[in-house]
């Protein structure tokens, strides 16, 4: 009797969930382990804002209930950070020791928020928004009504911003390049946004670069954020926006290629045959462009991940961007993204 | 059953070494100084040796707990090869705290990440790395998980400090200092931590100024003894009552008692009789092999009508058995064990302050009807710690003895004929009182060759009659619905805990439910037990042994069916086999198709 195939998902977001699931529908008896750093099962990060209108309890934006991993035979696998992976021998190794083998590899360990170079020194001063603890820890940290300081200002920000006014804070915004990522825009093609931000009643400082951020000792607000002019901002709390840099570290070792992500082919496998990626860690080979891009957003993700998991089991199928790339302005003169708009 | 306020369950799982047990009573003595109820059990290995598995739980809640949960609210691993086979009993988005490094590689699936269901929160950290950055010394783990316990959970750390200076208090002061830095470590990595869990500390519950004392039921009952004056102990070690006759052997030279440990156990009850008859209050304690040995004694006690007190705490059998397991199994013996027909008095309490209760009434009954009182226990109850509310007067006290009085040339009968069949005692040295004691049967006066069997025989049982009455003594009491109820529950010892718990959870599932406790089980209280069985449709006996030995002695005393639950599992009686037999039960009296009942031994 055989082994079963072991398949290997490292990251529990939209990608690696949609892999999973895939993976247990094709095949009823394939070994399926997952390994997250989260303690929380896979829930939608867009829905995070939803904090702030009072859903604090995680459990309400769990994506399926818990017992959905032990019903498909998913081992899920949480607060297990993955310390190297050795493609040659189809091995990883977690951080408290463990190895784990595996027969296919998809990796979809996202991406961290990235923090502008000169800003890295402040990061304990600045919350985070990356999961349902860190968004926790800045609602509880933000006094009503109280005001919060962002600096770039990413989709997930804008999107932040506007649930902030909706709920009565306050939003200072400080644009940078970033603003808007996912989405890229030039000076001309932001001002209208901004301007519907403003609006809305954000305060808008364009033109500006955060170079330092301080704490108030004791006093309120509990934050100061310097600008390269020497003018200075204050909030109770400071975000940083700035997009995703992708996680890769633990790739080091794999005998893939990595460029900014890992570098897959329009199938999503990488320079390993065991090895596939999916989601915001990964580039993928753009032929008519002839070059390696990112394709963000919450709806791709999931098609990446779908897609890896049927090219893990024997499938030829090539990511097809689903969702074009587009921002605009929509009739009732509210933004609207076709990465980050909300949907099924 | 559905407690208002803090209920949580705590579980710390290790090695012997670890510091398991260690923790486990730091924080049980942390939630009683600050006013909850506690209960509490430990469980080792199944060899007697120190090592391997070990496992406290302990049930901290702001309302009465009668037993341990099924499940889990907080789990600790200090050795994850040990703590695995465990994660299953933490409840979904109950914690389960462990250590996130390891010092060595470990193989797939050796760690417990792996066996973290995902409905289960993990809080991994690094205990190790923690202690020897507190204290240079890795063997703080268990002091720093404590530390991050509470600091996640946000309890008050005050007693956690004072627990822990005092469990050190004959260690030198670094040692003390060593573990109040591991502690505050912990405690300082818990308070950072985001929680996910749906643990719910509540409030510290307001006793009325009532002080809390925690004891173990072996605990409770040496106090018990020396509150009631106890004079002579006479003992083997036998697991799991050892303890008792560890603390006696401390607390008895100052009151002024004696203490022995005899060679073996037929010398120690041999003794104890012995100075029984000599007019002290003595008692023994042993366990089911020990007890089989005493019962030639036990007969020379009943037939010489000689006070003496036996505790017995069971554990799993026959023979060696399980030395480390509870079981309920040697109700036989202790009812029944012995040639000839000897009845004597067996109590057995359901509790730790049952134990108190028992164990301090225990001589004053054994005096009363001249005869040996079994006080009977089990491993978890022994064992097991509960916060006890004692009230401030001892009512164990020995009473002025009565010197029997006799007509000028009337000669002393020590066992005379009277209307409640009790004669009047005499010690040795009481002036005119000259008497002989004998196993062998024997006349009013004592002699031997002469004596009405048929009628001593009468005699020593039909004075043991009026003991089910005995005062201030609950021999049964009652509990849950009131009247005709469709299910009722009777049990005995340690399992009246998970009974009680059953009955108010079948209770809140809209069942009509009683339970009733047997506290004196020789001679049965067979009043009681006929008007529960009257009120109830079917009852139910769950008890910790294969036979159904109180199933068996109940029917068989009342003639009516039982319907049994028995379980040799090595672990107290799970609640959810109890409810679930109540329930099929209860069903069962709705439907016009009834299963009978079983009658009688074997049946």
């Amino acid at each position: 009797m055989t082994e079963p195939v072991h398949h290997v998902i490292i990251g529990s977001g939209s990608a690696g969930f949609g892999a999973a699931r895939t993976l247990r529908e094709n095949d009823a008896d394939c070994r399926i382990t997952m390994f997250t750093m989260d303690a929380i099962p896979f829930y939608q990060r867009y829905e995070l804002p939803q904090i702030f209108r009072g859903r604090s309890d995680w459990r309400d934006l769990l994506a399926v209930p818990p017992s959905f991993y032990e019903d498909h035979r998913i081992d899920l696998r949480r607060r297990c950070r993955v310390a190297d992976v050795d493609g040659a021998n189809r091995k990883i190794s977690l951080s408290h020791q463990e190895t784990v083998a595996y027969d296919r590899l998809l990796v979809c360990a996202g991406g961290r928020g990235y923090l502008p170079e000169n800003l890295t020194g402040y990061g304990e001063l600045i919350h985070g928004f990356g999961s349902f603890e860190a968004a926790m820890q800045t609602y509880r940290d933000l006094p009503e009504g109280g005001r919060v300081v962002m600096i770039g200002g990413d989709m997930v920000g804008i999107d932040l911003a506007l649930t902030l006014l909706d709920t009565g804070y306050g939003v200072t915004l400080i644009t940078n390049s970033q603003t808007f990522w996912p989405h890229e825009l030039g000076a001309e093609e932001r001002a209208p946004l901004l301007d519907v931000l403003r609006a809305r009643g954000v305060t808008v400082l364009e033109d500006a670069r955060a170079v330092r951020v301080e704490a108030r000792n004791g006093g309120a607000p509990a934050r100061c954020v310097t600008l390269d002019d020497g003018a200075q901002v204050q909030g109770d709390v400071v975000m940083a926006f700035c997009g995703l840099a992708s996680s890769v570290e633990f790739m080091l070792r794999a005998a893939v290629d990595i460029e900014r992500g890992l570098l897959v082919n329009p199938q999503l496998r990488t320079t390993n045959e065991t090895i596939w990626a999916a989601g915001d860690v990964c580039q993928i080979w753009h032929d008519s462009e002839k070059a390696y891009k990112f394709y963000h957003g919450w709806k791709n993700v999931r098609v990446m991940g779908e897609l890896a998991a049927r090219n893990m089991q024997g499938a030829n199928e090539v990511f097809d961007v689903d969702v074009e790339e587009s921002i605009g302005i929509g009739e009732d003169g509210e933004i609207v993204s076709t990465f980050w708009t909300r949907g099924n | 059953m559905n407690k208002s306020g803090t209920d949580i369950q705590f579980a710390i799982c290790g090695s012997a070494g670890d510091g398991t047990i260690a923790s486990g009573d730091i924080v049980k003595r942390a939630a009683a100084a600050v006013g909850f109820h506690v209960i509490a059990f430990d469980v080792y290995p199944p060899e007697i040796r120190g090592f391997g598995k070990c496992i406290s739980r302990i049930r901290v809640s702001a309302e009465q707990a009668y037993s341990l949960k099924e499940k889990t609210d907080v789990f600790i691993s200090l050795n994850d090869s040990h703590a695995i086979p465990h994660v299953g009993e933490v409840r979904d988005f109950g914690a389960v705290i462990y250590d996130d490094r390891s010092i060595a590689p470990i193989r797939e699936g050796a760690h417990i990440t792996a066996h973290i269901r995902p409905a289960q929160i993990p809080y991994g950290l690094p205990i190790r790395q923690i202690s020897e950055q507190a204290t240079n010394a890795a063997r703080s783990r268990n002091i720093v998980v404590l530390g991050y316990m509470a600091g996640l959970l946000k309890l008050p750390s005050r007693p956690f400090r004072e627990v822990i200076a005092a469990k050190f208090a004959t260690k030198p002061q670094a040692v003390i200092d060593a573990n109040i830095r591991a502690f505050d470590a912990g405690l300082e990595a818990g308070r950072k931590v985001f929680r996910l869990d749906d643990v719910d500390v509540g409030t510290v519950p307001d006793h009325g100024g009532s002080e809390a004392v925690m004891m173990t039921g072996n605990g409770a009952i040496v106090r018990g003894f020396l509150e009631a004056g106890i004079q002579s102990y006479f003992g083997y070690p036998i697991t799991p009552a050892t303890s008792i006759m560890e603390r006696l052997a401390v607390e008895m030279p100052k009151q002024g008692g004696k203490f022995l440990q005899t060679e073996d156990e037929i010398s120690a009850i041999a003794a104890t009789i012995g100075a029984g008859f000599a007019g002290s209050r003595a008692a023994t304690a042993t366990s089911g092999p020990g007890l089989a040995l005493m019962t030639e004694m036990l007969g020379l006690g009943v037939m010489a009508e000689v006070p003496s007190v036996v505790v017995v705490s069971q554990r799993g059998g026959p023979s060696t058995g399980l030395p480390t397991k509870t079981e309920q199994s040697d109700l036989n013996l202790a009812v029944f064990g012995g040639s000839g027909d000897a009845q004597r008095i067996v109590i057995a309490p359901t509790n730790v302050e049952g134990c108190y209760r028992c164990a301090g009434m225990a001589f004053e009954i054994a005096e009363t009807y001249q005869t040996p009182v079994i006080v009977l226990i089990d491993l978890y109850l022994s064992n097991r710690y509960e916060t006890v509310f004692p009230s401030h007067e001892n009512t164990f006290a020995p009473k002025p003895r009565k010197v029997p009085e006799l007509a000028e040339g009337e000669p002393y009968k020590r066992f005379a004929f009277t209307e409640s069949h009790i004669s009047p005692r005499a010690l040795p040295g009481d002036a005119g009182m000259v008497h002989t004691v004998t196993g062998l049967e024997h006349n009013e006066l004592g002699r031997p060759g002469d004596g009405d069997h048929m009628r001593m025989n009468a005699k020593r049982h039909e004075k043991l009659i009026s003991a089910t009455r005995y005062p201030g003594l609950t021999v049964a009491k009652r509990f849950g619905d009131a009247g005709k109820v469709d299910v009722g529950i009777l049990g005995w010892g340690s399992t009246f805990g998970e009974i009680l718990e059953a009955m108010f959870e079948a209770q809140d599932a809209g069942i009509s439910c009683s339970a009733m406790k047997a506290v004196m089980l020789s001679p049965l209280p067979v009043d009681e037990l006929r008007a529960f069985f009257d009120d109830c449709r079917t009852v139910l006996v769950p008890e910790l042994n294969y036979e159904g030995q109180f199933a068996n002695l109940v029917s068989g005393a009342l003639g009516r069916p039982v319907v049994r639950l028995n379980r040799t599992v090595a672990t107290p009686m799970p609640v959810a086999d109890i409810l679930a037999e109540v329930k099929r039960l209860a069903a069962e009296a709705d439907s016009p198709e009834r299963i009978p009942a079983t009658a009688g031994v074997g049946s």
